[in-house]
Parts: C-alpha cells; structure tokens; sequence
C-alpha cells in the first residue's frame, strides 16, 4: 500500500515502471498542454472550425437562416462559367500591378534620398508612415473627392492646366488608377522606411570606395544600392502581394459592394464579399473563397521559386567573387 | 505556486467554457435580455429615440431597444442562424421580401390580431409585408413615395413651366420629361436634366404594378414593366440630359449645389439628402407629381421573431409605436420617417410649409404619391435579378456598350443567376 511503483525493484516489475514513468510523464503533459490550451482551443473554434464549415458550405446552398441544401459541385462549375468572378481576378491582378510597381519604384527612390545627410530626417519619416496609420475608410472618401468626375480636384487640376477632364470613377482605367493609386500613397511611406532600414545597414565603405572609384549617384545607385537590398526588396514584393491579392477595403468605400460601373473596381474578397453578405449566398461565398485559397497558394508557390532564385544566384556570386 | 497556476487554469477553463456554452446557445441562457423584458434591434434613425422613451409610461411594458450600428441586416442573419440572442422585435428593410423563404423564423401578425388594423394604412404598405401563403411577417413602418424634385429657376431659365401644378402637368409622362429635357439641354449648355440614367430606370420601375418575379418565382422581367423604364432610361442616354453622376457621391451633390443639375425623380426621403448635400440651395427647389406617376422606393416594417418569448405584448409594443399618431408625431414631424398610416399624411400637423422647398407644404405631393402606389409583389430575389439590369445599364451609359446587346446580356445573366438560385 504505501510502497510506490517508483520504490519497486526494476527487475522484478519493470512493465509497471514503466507504465507509471508514462503517466507520470503524461501528468506532466497534461499541465503543459493545458497552459497553451487557451490558443489553441479558440484557434479551433475561431480558426479551425470556419475553414472546415466553409468546405461544407461550399457543396451547399445557404441564404443564411433557413435550411442548407446540398448542390454538389453546383458552385463550383457556377463560379468558373461566372464572368464576374474572372473579371474580379483579373481586375484584382491589374490593380495589383498598377499599384505595386510605381509604388515600390517610388519608396526606393524615397528611402534613398531619406538616407542622404538632410535637415528634419525623422519629420521626413513620419511623415511618409503616416498614411499608413490613417483611417482607410476615411482616406476612401478623400479619394472620391479627389477623383471626383465633375468636381474633383484631379479634373479641376487638369482643366487649369489646359487638358480635358477624366470620368475617373466610371471608366475602367479611371476607375483602376483611382483604388491603385490610394494603395500606393497609403504604403508608399511603409515600404520606403523598410528600404531605409536595409540601406542603413549596408556598410558605407562600398559607398565610400564607389566615390574614390569616381563613381556617379546613378551608377551608385544600381550597382551598389539595388543589389545589397536584394532582399528586402523581395520581402517588400511578397507582402504587396499578400496585400494586393486581399485588397477589399478601397474599392468597397469608394465604390460600393458591386465595384462601380461595370464591376471595373470589383476585386476578388469584395466579389466574395457581396455574394455572402450583400447577396446572402453563403455557399457561392464559400466556394470563392476556395478558389482564392488555390490562387493564393499558386501565388505563394511562385515567390517562393523567387525566392529560392535569387539565393541561388547570389550563392553562385558569392563563389564568383 | 503551483496552487496558483492551478487556480489561473482552472479560471481559464472555466471561462472558455462559459463561452462555450454562451455561443453554441442551446437552451437556457439565449435570450438577449431578462424574462420579463421585450427587446428591440432597430437601425440609426429608424425609430425616433424619444417615443422609445416613452413605452415604459405609456403601455407599461419594459422595452429593451438596441440600437445596432454597422450591418445591421448582417448581424440580424448571424442571430437568427446561431437560434441565440435573437431580438424579440428586429426592424425590417426595404428587402423584407429576403425573409419570405424564411418565414417560420418570424410570427404571423395576422395571428396576433393584424387583421383589424389592416384598413388604418396604406394597403400596397401592408401587402408588402405579408408573404405569398400570406402570413404577415412585418409591420409597416414608414413609407417612400415618390415625386418629381426641380428647379423652378432652372426650368424658367430653359422655357419650361416653373409652377408644380403646370410642372406636372406638362410633365405627366416620361416621354414628355425626357422632352424636356433635351429642351433644357439646349437652352442651358453645362446644365443637365437628371443626374444618372439608373434614376430614370429605378423610379419608372418604382412605379409599376409587377416586378422581376411572379409569386410562384416565374421570371416576368422581360415583360414591358422593365422593358419599357429600360427603354426610357436608354433614350435619356441617347438624348444626352443626364450628368453622370451617381447617387451618393461627391459629384451629385456638387451638381444640387450648382445648379447643374436642374431635376429628379426620388422619394419623399430625399428632401432630406438634398438640403445636407446642397444647403445653399434653400428656398430654390419645388416638388410635384412624377413623370409616370406615383411610385414608392425604400421603407421599412418590424417583424417579432419567433425566440419571442411574449408576442402578444411585442405586438403590443409594435403597434403603440407605429399607431398613426405616433407615426405623425414622432415618425413624420420629428425624424422626417413618412407614414404608411393614412389617416397621418391627412392630418394638419402634416402640412408643414417647407422653407427649403420656397414655403411649399410638399406633403401634400407626397400624400397624393403615397395613396396612389400600386400594389406589387417583390421577390425574395429581386436584388440578384435586379442588379443583372442595373449594371447592363450602367455598362450603357459608362462603356457606350450597344443597348441591345446590353439587354440580352441582362437577360442571359439573369438565366444564370436563377439557375443557380435553383429556380428555373
């Protein structure tokens, strides 16, 4: 009775030792999973389950309240005969490209000239992260004033100037250019500021032999500059393409849950989202969410091949030199 | 130590728990508010805040009213789908037709003595919120009829009739508007007639007796009752007297504000929307009958869903605060909400000289529109089939694409749509 399986001879009862080693061990466990059980039990409920319901939902068709009705792949072959949902793709990918290349070139360009020995530095930084914190909602309806058709201040701008005004808000490239070019002023200034801290850490005896060399600011530029920040540019490349891929918030402000006329600013999570939540058919939500899922997987696929590039290459440099 | 982790695991467990039990809902512990209480989710500005107030003095009841910001109709469907935490009282939009397939949700008003008060409002009002098996789901709030806002200045300036009375009686049809409108163009070069063709659509198909759907869900909409406002609305394109600029926008507001936009047809709830967006306008504008007549666009009903635990006394709430006085009073005079009570758009205390409106009392154009609406049905699916129009039009008007070849596309998206909603 008072003798423990510990205190027990481990050659005349090693199974119990054992077994008694495993529970306590188990015990131990126990406490451990316990104290992360708090993530990971609303990380099921609140991560986990959603994703497995929304498979569910996918195969069926749902307005929200009443009873669900299963369809089969019905949303599925809806989805690839819908024009809508092709045209959000791709006017997700052009808005994406419309955006991301002048934005990154400028934040470059910005991040170099911050690094440069100027007057009210920090004031510059502040400044350009500042629209990064501002009020996406709000800044959507600047832009709708700023782009305004009859009385925005771009038209009044142009008509000083001599040129004709632009229906920003109900052509295709106007509608476009207005949603691309609120994501470049809202995260030019957030990605210079990453350029600016992988420009200071290159280390300034290159800048200062380039100079002895004899060395223009140009030459500088792309043969010193560009190269060592490598790879924080692809860093930069992959989260404005996360970004790009999910952008939802710009069009929907400045243009409503349809995208404007002719669906021109209807991106893929707003295509989703009117459908679920502004049309009530969950199912088709669903199944949209999927086929951003395997885009985004495509996607992800093709960065990392990037990625894994340009490492490479730089290895086969490094050997080089 | 120890102990303490414990009790901060066993806290932390139990906590989780809790809110476990809370959102899976089943059984006890569900309901929004105490036993005893009816609760009431509406909208900003839907109900005037005051006369809520007042229902604990006035019929003794302890009304719980719960305003909800944000998506209101979102977070409507997420209680009711979760059967947890479903207000007793949930205000209906204009889309109360969405609730039809879904009508075991709510209880039939009819049920609880609806019937009697029938005669005291508006019928195409009350029709709207009883389903085709006829069970009443929602009762009428307020109402959006339609009339013709102009400016009288604008028109003398083109030639055309300034006073409401000859306004809308050389203005009776669309045809005659459109009319006028290429005649205004003319005359005033920078000054257009209406602001968007997708008005012209709207409100002609605002004023019809059929819609998209029958109430067997047979596709109807190729029928002259959309036909024909497409038709006009595509002349209006052609004949060049609209600004192009859509409602809600900065632009449309800055077209009131400049007079470049001399008319349109909207409801009764616009006044409100032009004298924000164009203040310095005041004085300026008049109202008169519409082009095609009377129509209604927007309003909305309360429904008592049935997690309601006393449905005789939320019927009683709902019908103390949509009582025709109370829907003059506190409706019409204090929050700008039109009554669907008939006896509240006749009374005195309705006819209100408008100082925005030249001291025009426009109740009195409204009141005519109001009890001149025809009945119709709306379909719980109108906003899928209606948008496949809408946004043909827009593709007219915005992209120049061939009107025709717009309106068979229109109807092929259609077929679409409704085979995928499994209806056809």
């Amino acid at each position: 009775m008072t003798m423990t399986p510990v205190a027990a001879p481990p050659a005349a009862r090693p199974g119990a030792a054992v077994h008694a080693a495993a529970g306590r061990k188990r015990k131990e466990y126990l406490s451990l999973y316990l104290a992360i059980s708090p993530f990971y039990i609303l990380f099921a409920i609140f991560g986990v389950f959603p994703i497995l319901f929304s498979i569910y939902l996918s195969f069926h068709n749902w307005d929200g309240i009443g009873e669900m009705r299963f369809v089969g792949f019905a949303q599925y072959t809806f989805m690839l005969s819908d024009p809508i949902f092709w045209k959000s793709i791709l006017n997700t990918f052009e808005i994406w490209i419309i955006s991301t290349i002048p934005m990154l070139a400028i934040a470059l360009v910005l991040a170099f000239m911050l690094n440069q020995q100027i007057r009210g530095k920090s004031a510059y930084r502040i400044a350009y992260f500042v629209p990064n914190v501002t009020s996406i909602v709000a800044v959507a309806i600047i832009f709708g004033s700023i782009f305004s058709n009859q009385f925005g201040l771009i038209n009044w701008l142009l008509q000083t100037v001599g040129l004709g005004t632009v229906e920003w808000l109900t052509t295709p490239w106007g509608i476009k250019v207005a949603i691309a070019a609120m994501v470049i002023w809202r995260w030019m200034g957030y990605n210079a500021l990453i350029y600016l801290a992988g420009l200071q850490a290159i280390p300034t005896e290159l800048y200062e032999a380039a100079r002895v060399d004899g060395a223009s600011w140009v030459q500088v530029f792309f043969r010193i500059t560009i190269p060592m920040l490598r790879p924080i540019i692809l860093f930069t490349v992959i989260t404005s393409t996360i970004g790009g891929m999910q952008l939802f918030t710009e069009p929907q402000v400045l243009l409503g849950n349809s995208g404007g006329p002719g669906n021109e600013g209807q991106t893929m999570v707003l295509y989703l989202y009117q459908q679920a939540f502004s049309l009530n058919q969950f199912g088709y939500g669903a199944a949209i969410g999927w086929a951003l899922f395997v885009i985004m997987i495509v996607f992800s696929f093709i960065n990392w091949r990037l990625v894994m590039g340009s490492e490479t290459r730089g290895l086969r440099r490094g050997v080089r030199a | 130590m120890t102990h303490s982790r414990r009790s901060f695991l066993a806290a932390a467990s139990g906590l989780l728990g809790t809110a476990l039990l809370g959102t899976s809902g089943c059984g006890r512990g569900g309901y929004l508010t105490p036993e005893g209480t009816i609760s009431l989710w509406y909208w900003n500005r839907s109900i005037s805040d005051t006369l809520l107030g007042k229902v604990k003095d006035e019929i003794g009841i302890d009304l719980v009213p719960q305003k909800i910001g944000g998506d209101y109709k979102q977070k409507l469907l997420t209680s009711l789908a979760g059967k947890a935490y479903v207000p007793d009282i949930a205000g209906l939009n204009e889309d109360i037709a969405t609730y039809f397939p879904d009508a075991d949700q709510f209880i039939d008003l009819y049920e609880l003595g609806a019937k009697e008060l029938e005669p005291l409002y508006l019928d195409w009002k009350w029709q709207r919120g009883v389903t085709p098996e006829g069970k009443m789901i929602g009762f009428p709030m307020d109402t959006g009829p339609t009339a013709l806002y102009y400016r009288p200045d604008i028109f003398e300036q083109a030639g055309l009739p300034t006073e409401p009375d000859e306004v809308a009686a050389a203005l009776d049809t669309w045809e005659a508007y459109l009319e006028a409108g290429s005649a205004l163009v003319e005359a005033l070069p920078g000054v257009k007639m209406i602001p968007n063709i997708g008005m012209v659509y709207g409100q002609a198909v605002a004023q019809q007796a059929t819609r998209y759907l029958d109430e067997e869900d047979n596709f109807i909409g190729d029928g002259p009752q959309i036909r024909r406002p497409w038709e006009l609305a595509v002349e209006a394109h052609q004949r060049k007297i609209a600004a192009n600029a859509l409602d809600w926008t900065p632009d449309w507001g800055a077209g009131m504000t400049r007079g470049t936009i001399a008319s349109f047809v909207g409801a009764v709830w616009m006044a409100q929307v032009l004298e924000e967006a164009a203040a310095d306008t005041s004085g300026k504008w008049r109202v008169c009958r519409a082009p095609g007549g009377a129509g209604n666009s927007g309003g909305s009903f309360l429904g008592i869903t049935k997690y309601c635990r006393d449905p005789e006394k939320a019927y009683k709430v709902i019908t103390w605060i949509q009582s025709p006085e109370n829907q003059l009073v506190y409706g019409l005079n204090e929050m700008q909400l039109y009554p669907a009570a008939a006896a509240a758009l006749e009374d005195p205390r309705a006819q209100k000289k408008e100082e925005f409106f030249g001291g025009q009392i426009i109740n009195e154009v409204f009141a005519t529109s109001a009890k001149q609406v025809k009945p119709v049905y709306l379909s719980p699916y109108d906003n899928v089939v209606g948008a496949a129009f809408s946004d043909e039009l827009a593709n007219v008007w915005s992209l120049g694409k061939d009107p025709d070849r717009a309106w068979e596309d229109a109807l092929r998206e259609v077929d679409r749509q409704l085979s995928h909603l499994g209806l056809i």
